[in-house]
């Protein structure tokens, strides 16, 4: 009797293991409409309204508790951010003689003068669920299919460049935050700097690698680094040129190194995000599926 | 563990409300830049209380839900959370949870075992990273804070699952099947004596 329960429990433990293990090999080799991938999105749906509203309901409690935490951050903060004013004051006032020079050059070439995500329908979403661990840098945000949102449409904070859509349902979305391992950003260092992809360093979601920049190109700290944008016209970037992503914290040359990296930090508050805005109805951009 | 369907729907509705409030709550705190995980304690929990088998399924379960919930990997949380579970479970078996400091340490333990096994299946899946100081620090906090979070969560599902806890019911008035069996065939035992030595 006892032997007999002792061969059952090993049973079923071995069949919870090959299941596992039949699992995650089948999703790797399923397609995006595969049976596997539509029950996710038949449970996130299902999970999506209890999301939104238990982050709802508990967000004083949660405010409560970060606040506890950022008064501890609040100090170094404060004097790097006194540093930053005066660096910050000195670009101002380079910008603005920029902006009148580059104003009236639009208006030599004829050009209109657009925001960053001119042709878009921007959709705000609150950010209703987060993933628990620093491997899936992920937030399931409150709109999805109904409001127009699809696949590889980019995701902005007022700050910069958020994630793009990672997966849809009818109520809700999932977006690849710019700090997830499965990120990569053509970018472009300003005023004109190089270009690279940004990738994030993971657990680390307060640095972006721009990496194999030539080490002649000479990078500063502080310089900013926007989206690329680029197109070949076969395939292109799912970002549109000219977001925003984060400025550049440090530079580093190994010895031996042809090449230099280049740590980002970025804009937007990726810990900390409330409400976002998907930028959805955009130009169709060639080689992006969505 | 004595296992009714209502005590599977309680089970159930534990798992659920971890789940949700991991996503929607636990999973927006910072605390030394790590984020806390409730769900591997919930799990080691449900397998201290229930055993190995209860364990192990209610890990898999976990582990399959939020992995669908967040559209992550299917898999990845099931294996490591069905080990945490299993381990668990396989601890009560063997040794009795006399301490109240057993709960929480080994929640810490298992929650970085957890954490550790998590980060080498995505390393295995091919995620391109180095295992960097800010990887093993996030494991280590994990389990730390793991060890604090379980000192009111343990007492909480336990709570929950009370009318299942054989070791409980002598706390709620009751008595179990093998105390009452027992004391039945004391009673026959000292009717039979009384009646052989002549007394009424």
């Amino acid at each position: 009797m006892y032997r007999k329960q002792v061969r059952r429990r090993r049973a079923i433990l071995v069949l919870l293991v090959v299941a596992a293990l039949v699992l995650l090999s089948t999703q790797f080799s399923e397609s995006e409409g595969g049976p596997l991938h539509s029950m996710q999105r038949a449970v996130a749906s299902v999970f999506g309204p209890l999301e939104e509203g238990t982050t709802r309901a508990l967000k004083p409690a949660r405010d409560l508790i970060n606040w506890v935490d950022e008064t501890f951050n609040a100090r170094g903060e404060n004097s790097d951010l006194r540093s930053e004013l005066q660096e910050l004051r000195t670009q101002l006032a380079e910008a603005q003689s920029a902006e009148g020079e580059n104003r009236q050059l639009r208006e030599l070439l004829g050009l209109d003068r657009q925001g960053t995500l001119a042709g878009y329908t921007p959709v705000t979403a609150r950010v209703i669920g987060r993933s628990p661990t620093v491997w899936y840098s992920t937030v399931t945000i409150d709109k999805g299919s109904s409001a127009g949102v699809k696949v590889n449409d980019p995701v902005v904070t007022g700050d910069g460049l958020a994630g793009r859509i990672a997966d849809v349902t009818r109520g809700t979305a999932v977006v690849t935050l710019i700090t997830d391992d499965r990120s990569a950003v053509s970018a472009r260092v300003l005023p004109d700097g190089p270009e690279g992809v940004a990738e994030p360093e993971v657990g680390d979601p307060s640095d972006l690698l721009l990496d194999f920049i030539d080490r002649s190109q000479p990078i500063h700290r502080g310089q900013i680094l926007v989206t690329a944008g680029w197109s070949n016209g076969a395939i292109s970037s799912a970002f549109p040129p000219g977001i925003p992503i984060g400025k550049v914290s440090d530079t580093s040359v190994g010895d031996q190194q042809p090449y230099q990296r280049v740590h980002v930090n970025p804009y937007a508050d990726i810990r900390g995000l409330d409400f976002v805005q998907v930028a959805t109805e955009g130009p169709r951009r060639p080689g992006v599926p969505g | 563990m004595i296992v009714t369907w209502r005590i599977r729907l309680r089970i159930a509705l534990i798992v659920v409300v971890t789940i949700v409030l991991q996503i929607s709550f636990f999973s927006y705190l910072s605390f030394f830049g790590t984020t806390p995980n409730v769900v591997p304690l919930m799990v080691v929990s449900l397998g201290l209380l229930g055993g190995g088998m209860i364990g192990a399924v209610c890990g898999f379960a976990t582990g399959l839900l939020l992995d669908s919930a967040l559209l992550q990997t299917l898999g990845v949380s099931s294996l490591v959370l069905l080990g945490a579970g299993y381990l668990a479970g396989r601890y009560r078996e063997g040794a009795e949870v006399s301490n109240s400091l057993i709960p929480p340490i080994l929640a810490g333990v298992l929650t970085t075992a957890a954490a550790a096994g998590f980060a080498a299946i995505q390393l295995m899946l091919g995620v391109q990273t180095t295992v960097s100081l800010l990887v093993l620090r996030e494991i280590f906090i994990q389990g730390l804070l793991a060890v604090i979070l379980t000192i009111p969560i343990y007492p909480l599902i336990r709570r929950a699952l009370r009318p299942a806890l054989v070791d409980d019911l002598s706390a709620l008035g009751a008595r179990s099947p093998i105390a009452r069996g027992a004391s039945r065939a004391g009673r026959a035992r000292g009717r039979r004596i009384r009646r052989v030595a002549g007394v009424s």
